[in-house]
């Protein structure tokens, strides 16, 4: 009897130990893999994304198109892109605003008229934007096109979109300031007053490190600082839609409205020459 | 068999594309479907309970999310696999009948799936994530149907 007893526990023990066998043994093959897939991730990414990127750029294309549409259905007619071209003639005054007030500003004149001659002298790549996961951007031109991490990433108003976070050998990743990684440092258009922007995520960024005692309103506009010198000085960023005051806190934040669009930004520029200077 | 695979990694593929350059178009406060968890949901739902079909489609699912991600590939696999087998074990212990697929345990299942699978991955919780689930539940209701289709016609045919 307790032979048969016994007989039922070994095999019931047994029956245990295979399945934690093959458990084992799938964790062990799937760490395999991940490893594996993870050495060579740069190069089959690459390959990966160079196969897709025509059919990326088609939907991309198709996605701004048809969005596009639709929203020129919802806003009645020529509404949309009336608003489209007014947002970029706003952005490209805004644009002519910054640099002039560079120059304008005294007692910093010969570092803002440096700034704004550098800022002409952008030799700049221009890129097909293919894909957006989580503020990060996906670009069709990469190291073989001379793009480098770090560089500054920009439309064609001198928006400010983010900095290249990735390079593969044909396509690259960018940061948008809207990531929740991303710190840049800005100032507001015609005053002294420096912040930062951080990300939030989703498109969306806020303003921070105000302090409490600065007076900043809504539709200020924040252009780039130079005080970290990732960007260059007096790039377009966005505009204080809400400020949030708290007085027992040392800093002051602000909701922030971005100029940059990802539904119209089908090519970007990279400033391949402009040198961080730290 | 190898034909059913094939047309579901075919699918993968052009959900991956579509939700990384068609979709993010549509975006609903930054927030845009996760076609590839949807689809992978569906698959889980009305498979029948083979554990190892689970982590074969979690691992197919995972890498096209990780592909398309900055991140290091394994960590979205990893999340699908260990929500697919949550949520087919869940259904599992739901389900009365045999062979029934209802829409009562397939959307509270879908709800907490990607509203975990958002918060897990992110590793942060906030308004967006609320917005998403939303957004692939709208996708996940026309694959649920379709489906449901699919599956009455293989029973009659069967």
């Amino acid at each position: 009897m307790s032979g048969i007893k016994n007989f039922y526990i070994v095999a019931g023990w047994r029956k245990k130990n295979k399945g934690l066998i093959k458990i084992l043994a799938g964790i062990i093959v799937f760490l395999f893999l991940f490893f594996v897939l993870n050495i060579f991730v740069l190069p089959v990414k690459n390959y990966f994304y160079a196969l897709s990127s025509p059919i990326q750029k088609v939907f991309w294309t198709a996605g701004d198109g048809s969005s596009t549409f639709l929203a020129s259905l919802l806003n009645a007619g020529s509404l949309n892109s009336e608003n489209e071209k007014l947002k970029k003639e706003n952005q490209n005054l805004l644009s002519q605003i910054a640099l002039l007030q560079l120059i304008k500003q005294g007692n910093q004149a010969q570092s803002d008229v440096s700034a704004a001659s550098q800022n002409t002298g952008f030799k700049l790549l221009m890129t097909g934007v293919i894909g957006l996961d989580n503020d990060i951007l996906s670009i069709n031109k990469g190291s073989a096109d001379g793009i480098a991490e770090g560089m500054p990433v920009i439309g064609q108003q001198n928006v400010l979109f983010g900095k290249v976070f990735k390079v593969y050998k044909n396509f690259s990743q960018i940061m948008l300031i809207s990531n929740k990684n991303s710190v840049t440092n800005v100032e507001i258009l015609g005053s002294e007053i420096d912040g930062v922007i951080k990300g939030s995520g989703g498109l969306a960024s806020y303003l921070d490190l105000i302090p409490i005692s600065s007076d900043i309103n809504p539709q200020d506009v924040l252009v780039t600082s130079s005080i970290d010198k990732s960007f260059p000085k007096g790039l377009l960023v966005g505009e204080i839609v809400q400020k949030q005051k708290n007085d027992q806190e040392p800093f002051q934040k602000a909701s922030v409205n971005l100029f940059f669009n990802i539904k119209t930004a089908d090519n970007l520029f990279v400033i391949t020459n402009y040198k961080r200077t730290d | 068999m190898l034909k059913k695979i094939l047309f579901i990694i075919f699918f993968f593929y052009i959900f991956a594309l579509l939700q990384n350059s068609f979709f993010i178009h549509f975006n609903f406060f930054g927030s845009a479907p996760n076609l590839i968890f949807v689809f992978f949901f569906l698959l889980v739902f009305f498979e029948k309970d083979n554990f190892y079909q689970i982590i074969f489609l979690g691992f197919l699912a995972g890498l096209f999310l990780d592909f398309f991600s900055y991140n290091y590939i394994g960590p979205s696999i990893v999340l699908l696999i260990v929500i697919g087998l949550l949520a087919k074990k869940t259904q599992l212990l739901l389900k009365n009948m045999e062979n029934k697929f209802p829409f009562v345990y397939f959307l509270p299942i879908f709800l907490v799936s990607s509203v975990a699978y958002q918060i897990l991955a992110a590793m942060s919780f906030d308004l967006r994530i609320i917005v998403q689930a939303t957004y692939n539940l709208f996708f996940a209701i026309i694959g649920f149907s379709i489906f449901k289709k699919i599956t009455n016609v293989k029973k009659i045919q069967g």
